[in-house]
């Protein structure tokens, strides 16, 4: 008998121990919607990449003290499968289901807004890497009863992005050509991203003097020849490849051959994709990546971020740079909920988040989110050297301090 | 005028690959009856056939001949494994491809990636003739497709095969009375057409990359072509090929280039309800017991 009551005492000290291990390292339960399925696999898989190298630093580190506990972040990962509906469920699931403190993702402007109007109302905190979102992140939509108060953008606005693209690549064209270039042709993908994107290129290019024509073509467009020819009827100093990297890829080895332009810009290249297609043009070309470029970057964070990112298994493509659009503010994210000292307060967490400052990897100036819930950083804008493959120059533009004429911002 | 000539260059080989998925379709509908939306799956497959065989150091034309038998022994599979199954249910059959369509993307994206894949333009040269630039690849590319046409269209027309296909389609009862093995000339033409599909995906990986989502779209142009021409007729896919190329080039070089897509559907759509069985005429699939 005496034996049976130490048996069960030990088994009750073994319990009382396992369960206050258990409390020491409590759950964070963070939702993933990405596309891992569908069209948007190329970006959806870095979202998913950035937010695993992310939890696994921050919970090989220790984790994240919250008041007198320690959480582990525990990932929720959810495809979208490419489709608003799927993403509306996704985020119903992980916001009433599970309970998710905070949602990364996702790839596209009107799938982000959808999964806001659930996450708003559920006082979850959402990070979307859309530069579109600045058309709906105004004065009342973030207003602490606004519908947009726990959503950030975690990507600048599409005027800075335009206007520090645009005045990068003019000034490493500018002495390649021979003479200033005056006439530039944006070719772009007819969606609803590409639409809003360009009209903020073509502005920013014009308040560089250039004098623009817009040619957009139909999404998912693979054979480019026609209107390529069409615009090399135009006569372009610049041909500039805008938005959608996969569609650059295809087109721009047709602009090639058909000697369309004596220069050319690819936005979302990266020079290590360029370098691993051994891609070559007898003309200057620049490119630039969204936010900095995995194949040529001129910070040693960015160059070690990327080694763990793909040392992950990520696989290399034109959109991994992505991933740095979601890595940073996981980092963020849980600073801010240290200095709240609360997992349950979304209210103090977003006001910590707006006074606060974070340096991370994307950016060598710390990151700051602006009273519309945005963040400011430079982009990284290469040239490659005439025909060679792998001889880049690139150069950081920070953005300018105000939009073009004619820009309302957003 | 350069513009405008070099526009017209294009359209010819803008239309060859589609002119090679249509006769696909055209084939395995028109006279098997099978309506297959995975068979632009069945191209995509071809050409990352085609980018992992020229990856690891083979010849290009070696290889696009590997990636058309490859891609016909899937169409094989899928004839015996799934579609022989729902020759008397089409509706069934045309779901099963759906599905099948949508496997085959993930299946790719498991054993590469979700990247498009491309491959060195195999030859390399640009003829500039009369301030016309030729790309040689594409000049190939549409070589290669008018022989695949005539062979298909003599094979149809005049061999002793082509002729028990036709009876197959018309009366196939009375083909079986007489002795046609119609179960294997169905998988004869699926293979066939399958192989088209294959060697049409290593042609377009020769011009421009693809990713697993390319099949989903050509798919769409493919069928365009089929039903413009007359299902079931190769010339009417190679008239039907012809007509969107030329209306996709000159659309795209002189109209709102947004609306490419457009104006070739509008253009379909405008042909099918003024002649509802195409431009020459098709067979509007098998006539089942």
């Amino acid at each position: 008998m005496r034996q049976l009551g130490l048996g069960l005492a030990m088994a009750a000290a073994g319990l009382a121990m396992a369960l206050q291990t258990a409390r020491a390292d409590e759950e964070l339960p963070i939702g993933v919607i990405a596309a891992q399925s569908g069209s948007f696999v190329s970006a959806g898989n870095t979202i998913v990449g950035a937010a695993n190298l992310a939890a696994q630093q921050i919970n090989d580190a220790g984790g994240i003290k919250v008041g007198d506990k320690t959480y582990k972040i525990k990932l929720y990962i959810r495809d979208n499968r490419t489709d608003v509906n799927v993403t509306i469920a996704a985020a119903r699931e992980l916001v009433n289901d599970i309970g998710v403190k905070a949602i990364w993702g996702t790839e596209t402007h009107d799938f982000s807004v959808s999964m806001a109007k659930i996450t708003g109302p559920a006082k979850v905190l959402q990070f979307s890497g859309n530069s579109s979102l600045g058309a709906v992140l105004d004065d009342k939509a973030v207003a602490e009863d606004g519908w947009l108060h726990y959503t950030f953008q975690s990507e600048p606005q599409e005027w800075q992005r335009s206007g520090s693209t645009a005045k990068g690549v003019l000034s490493l064209l500018t002495p390649q050509l021979k003479s200033p270039p005056k006439h530039s042709v944006v070719f772009v993908g007819n969606d609803a991203t590409g639409q809003y994107l360009s009209s903020h290129y073509v502005k920013a290019l014009e308040a560089e003097g250039q004098k623009v024509d817009l040619v957009q073509y139909p999404p998912d467009t693979t054979d480019f020849s026609p209107l390529l020819t069409r615009i090399k009827g135009m006569k372009p100093d610049i041909v500039h490849f805008w938005y959608n990297g996969d569609s650059t890829l295809t087109a721009f080895p047709q602009a090639l051959k058909l000697g369309v332009a004596p220069s050319y810009f690819l936005f979302g290249v990266d020079p290590g994709i360029y370098r691993e297609r051994s891609l070559k043009a007898d003309v200057p070309v620049t490119m630039s990546c969204v936010p900095v470029c995995w194949g040529s970057s001129p910070y040693p964070e960015v160059k070690q971020y990327f080694d763990k990112y793909f040392g992950l298994g990520a696989a290399k493509g034109p959109q991994s740079s992505v991933s740095l659009l979601y890595y940073d503010y996981f980092f963020w994210y849980a600073k801010a909920l240290e200095k709240v000292g609360k997992i349950d307060d979304p209210d103090a967490v977003v006001a910590e988040l707006l006074k606060s400052d974070y340096k991370g990897v994307v950016s060598p100036v710390p990151l700051v989110f602006n009273k519309h819930h945005q963040v400011t950083f430079a982009t990284e804008v290469c040239m490659v050297e005439p025909n060679t493959s792998d001889k880049f120059k690139c150069a950081v533009e920070q953005p300018p301090a105000a939009p073009p004429p004619g820009d309302n911002g957003g | 005028m350069d513009i405008f000539v070099q526009q017209l260059v294009n359209s010819l080989s803008v239309a060859s690959v589609t002119i090679l998925i249509g006769i696909g379709i055209t084939l395995i509908f028109g006279l098997a009856g099978i309506v297959n939306f995975a068979h632009g799956e069945f191209l995509m497959v071809g050409g990352m056939a085609t980018w992992f065989m020229v990856g690891a150091g083979m010849n290009f034309f070696v290889a696009l001949v590997l990636a058309g038998l490859l891609v016909g022994a899937l169409g094989f599979a899928a004839e015996r494994c799934l579609f022989r199954f729902t020759l008397n249910r089409p509706m069934n059959g045309f779901i099963m491809s759906i599905g099948l369509s949508v496997i085959l993307q993930h299946a790719v994206i498991r054993v590469f990636n979700e990247f498009q894949k491309s491959i060195t333009d195999p030859v390399g040269l640009v003829w500039t003739i009369g301030g016309v630039d030729i790309i040689a690849m594409r000049a190939i590319v549409v070589a290669v497709t008018a022989v695949i046409v005539a062979i298909t269209y003599f094979g149809i027309s005049r061999s002793r095969y082509g002729m028990a296909l036709r009876a197959s389609v018309s009366d196939r009862d009375t083909a079986e009375l007489m002795g046609i093995p119609v179960r294997r000339y169905v998988t004869g033409v699926f293979i066939y057409g399958s192989l088209l599909a294959g060697i049409g995906g290593a042609l377009m990986i020769s011009l421009f990359p693809i990713t697993p989502f390319t099949g989903s779209v050509i798919i769409i142009r493919g069928f365009a072509v089929s039903l413009i021409g007359g299902l079931g007729n190769v010339g009417g896919a190679v008239v039907g090929g012809l007509v969107l190329g030329l209306v996709d080039g000159l659309s795209a070089g002189y109209g709102y280039p947004e609306w490419t897509d457009a104006y070739s559907l509008v253009v379909m759509i405008l042909i099918l309800v003024l002649r509802p069985q195409g431009l020459l005429g098709g067979t509007l699939g098998p006539k089942a017991s």
